[in-house]
């Protein structure tokens, strides 16, 4: 599955963001949480959206099934999904048509996300019940077959536990489950695996790699673990200050990411840090997102940031086909800028190997 | 279960002597003039004696709680000695149960129908126009005392829509204001209550996984959010429900309702030992038997709640 760069010709798209614009209104202030994010996801593949905490990762694809709380609206922009324009869904009764029936989200903490008075069994139920329309002891069968799917063993009795009987990994596959049960076209996984622990992670990821084989779903990741991110993604979206900087292919991202800032991310992983010195961390903090923000967002907080950088933001610009980076850098009238050491080490390390997948 | 309700029931009679012994100890410290009301004066001292000795209450206390024990054993629960002379208690206190009972079932049926809806209302609509406006309701109906409201209600109801001023038994349109009147507190307390616990569970992850599912607001609100929200309430449901046949005090005073209401009170002033003591028997029995049915009903409807292991998993 290394060939995703080259096969572009054939991919097809099945949900198009452009310049999404969400803003919140809080305490009598406007919040602009997502700031023009534009995005292209491709049918049957997996997408990463990575970013530090509070860069509206979250928000971005609540925004694609109108999850967002109701002080939140989104101001312009489109999403096209089938023909039709999610962004401008309003009530309701239009997001029924689209919530956990085309697009569903399995959200990152299983141990509170199940009703712990319900049964498991019933709680997966009610989403065959809605999206398929199972009843009785049909949808009893099919529950059970469900649960056997995400891999918990002896489905039969798990079926009438309730959430409490269940261990934090077995509670995640209960919610894939519920997911899964409503067949959906694209299933959005909000850090799944951040709450457990390490091994039960990558059986977590593993699942759902299968599930999305065998069903075919478009997955959508949201972390800001860059292991996950390299163990599960064929494209990365690299978001800051509620826009998208950077978007392309795993390699492209890795290997040949060009924004300032996902340098600066990169550089903090630990496995790229040097013996004896301490772990790379980025200065500063993040933007303000009630005030408007000029230039690039990341300026402020980039050692290497150019004059324009603090006055225009810079547009898309293009790398590659499926490459492109919000960056000044890119511009061919600027400077040579080269990326930081870290990047250039981890580049000589893995020339010509690819991104574990 | 089954010793879990065992150990329950050996702690509730202990409860219950214990009790049931402090009221009956307690009663024998008040001062022997208590019992002669007002013909104290008029009797002479020997007189005194002969009445309080036909009591019982010459013997040393640990005689007398003997005899009580002893016949309580027996079902005999003694007569009133002052409120109806010579009457057994039993019979004094059945009389009185059924007219507290009815009018106290009729309330709490309706302060939980009205005021659940009322709290599943306020909760959706939190923050607006009906939260806000039964919120006021709410404060009202707790802030200012009972007295005032519900005698403005007999004054003005009464006359506006022409119903009767006193309860008469043979008369269903007479019965309407008493049942209203009782209503009315705990209609704002359940409100309040179903509210709070509906606001709590509406921002709990689960319902936004249900909403990611796919669920209508109105499936989730009935299918998670109200029945969770009832569990934490359901604990007290049973000891209100036993205890409307202590009677409401003021509303049975205010329509002449010839109920429970203020028995207790009345035997205490005028120190009638066995009534006092075959009440205090009753409603601590009533209350722990509550307590347990509650317990009962949150185990029902909270599966993590395991009766049967000492100290269970909570």
């Amino acid at each position: 599955m290394n060939d995703t760069g080259n096969a572009a010709t054939h991919e097809e798209t099945i949900l198009q963001v452009k310049d999404l614009v969400v803003k919140f209104s809080l305490r009598g202030q406007v919040l602009t949480a997502i700031r023009q994010a534009s995005l292209d996801l491709y049918q049957g593949q997996t997408l990463a959206i990575v970013g530090e905490s509070g860069s509206g990762k979250s928000v971005f694809t609540k925004a694609f099934i109108g999850m967002n709380d109701a002080n939140g609206w989104v101001d312009s922009g489109s999403i096209l999904f089938e023909g039709r324009d999610l962004a401008r869904f309003k009530t309701e009764r239009e997001w029924l048509t689209i919530r956990g029936k085309k697009i569903a989200m399995v959200f990152q903490d299983p141990m509170t996300a199940l009703n712990p008075l319900r049964t498991v069994g019933m709680q997966i139920q009610e989403a065959l019940t809605l999206h398929q329309g199972l009843k009785g002891e049909e949808a009893r069968q099919r529950t059970v077959q469900i649960l056997d799917e995400v891999g918990i063993s002896d489905p039969e009795a798990r079926y009438a536990q309730y959430p409490h009987e269940f261990s934090g990994g077995m509670r995640q596959r209960v919610v894939i489950a519920i997911a899964v049960a409503c067949n959906p076209r694209i299933l959005i996984c909000d850090e799944p695996t951040t709450a457990l622990d390490v091994t039960i992670q990558a059986q977590i990821l593993e699942l759902i790699r299968t599930l999305q084989r065998r069903l075919g779903l478009t997955l959508i990741y949201i972390t800001h673990d860059l292991g996950v991110v390299a163990n599960v993604a064929d494209r990365v979206a690299v978001m800051y200050a509620g826009e998208i900087i950077e978007y392309g292919t795993s390699e492209e991202i890795f290997y040949d990411a060009r924004h300032p800032y996902t340098w600066a991310l990169l550089s903090s992983l630990p496995q790229l840090g040097l013996k004896g010195q301490p772990l790379y961390s980025i200065k500063g903090t993040p933007p303000n997102l009630f005030t408007e923000i000029k230039g690039d967002a990341f300026a402020p907080r980039n050692p290497r940031a150019l004059k324009i950088d603090f006055v225009a933001r810079p547009p898309f610009f293009q790398v590659t086909p499926t490459h492109y980076a919000k960056t000044w850098l890119l511009d061919p009238r600027a400077p040579r800028v080269d990326p930081p050491e870290a990047i250039l080490a981890m580049r000589a390390k893995y020339a010509g190997v690819g991104v574990g997948r | 279960m089954l010793s879990y309700t065992l150990r329950r029931l050996r702690q509730s009679v202990v409860t219950v002597f214990i009790v049931l012994t402090l009221v009956f100890l307690l009663m024998r410290l008040l001062p022997v003039e208590g019992y002669f009301g007002d013909s104290y004066d008029k009797l002479t001292e020997e007189q005194r004696q002969a009445v309080l000795a036909k009591m019982g209450l010459l013997d040393p206390w640990y005689v007398q709680l003997e005899h009580f024990y002893g016949a309580l054993l027996h079902g005999d629960l003694g007569v009133s000695v002052v409120y109806r002379p010579d009457v057994p208690v039993n019979q004094i206190i059945a009389m009185k149960i059924p007219y507290s009972l009815r009018f106290g079932l009729a309330a709490i049926a309706l302060s939980l129908v009205l005021g659940l809806a009322m709290g599943v209302r306020q909760a959706r609509d939190k923050g607006r126009f009906w939260d806000k406006t039964w919120t006021w309701y709410i404060v009202l109906t707790h802030a200012v005392p009972m007295a005032v409201y519900l005698l403005f209600i007999q004054l003005y109801m009464t006359k506006i829509l022409h119903l009767p001023m006193l309860y008469d038994r043979t008369n269903p349109i007479s019965w309407i204001l008493p049942t209203l009147s009782m209503a009315l507190g705990p209609i704002g307390g359940y409100a309040l209550w179903m509210r709070r616990y509906m606001v709590d569970e509406l921002n709990k992850d689960y319902i936004r996984l249900a909403r990611a599912k796919g669920m209508s607001s109105t499936a989730i609100m009935v299918r998670h959010v109200a029945r969770n929200a009832f569990v934490p309430m359901a604990q007290y449901l049973p000891t209100s429900v036993l205890l409307t046949i202590s009677g409401s005090i003021y509303v049975e005073s205010l329509y002449s309702i010839p109920g429970m209401g203020g028995l207790l009170i009345d035997a205490i002033q005028r120190q009638d030992n066995p009534l006092v003591q075959a009440l205090v028997l009753i409603f601590s029995t009533l209350g722990i038997v509550g307590l347990f049915l509650g317990d009962v009903l949150m185990a029902v409807f909270d599966p993590r709640i395991k009766l049967s292991k000492q100290g269970g998993a909570r």
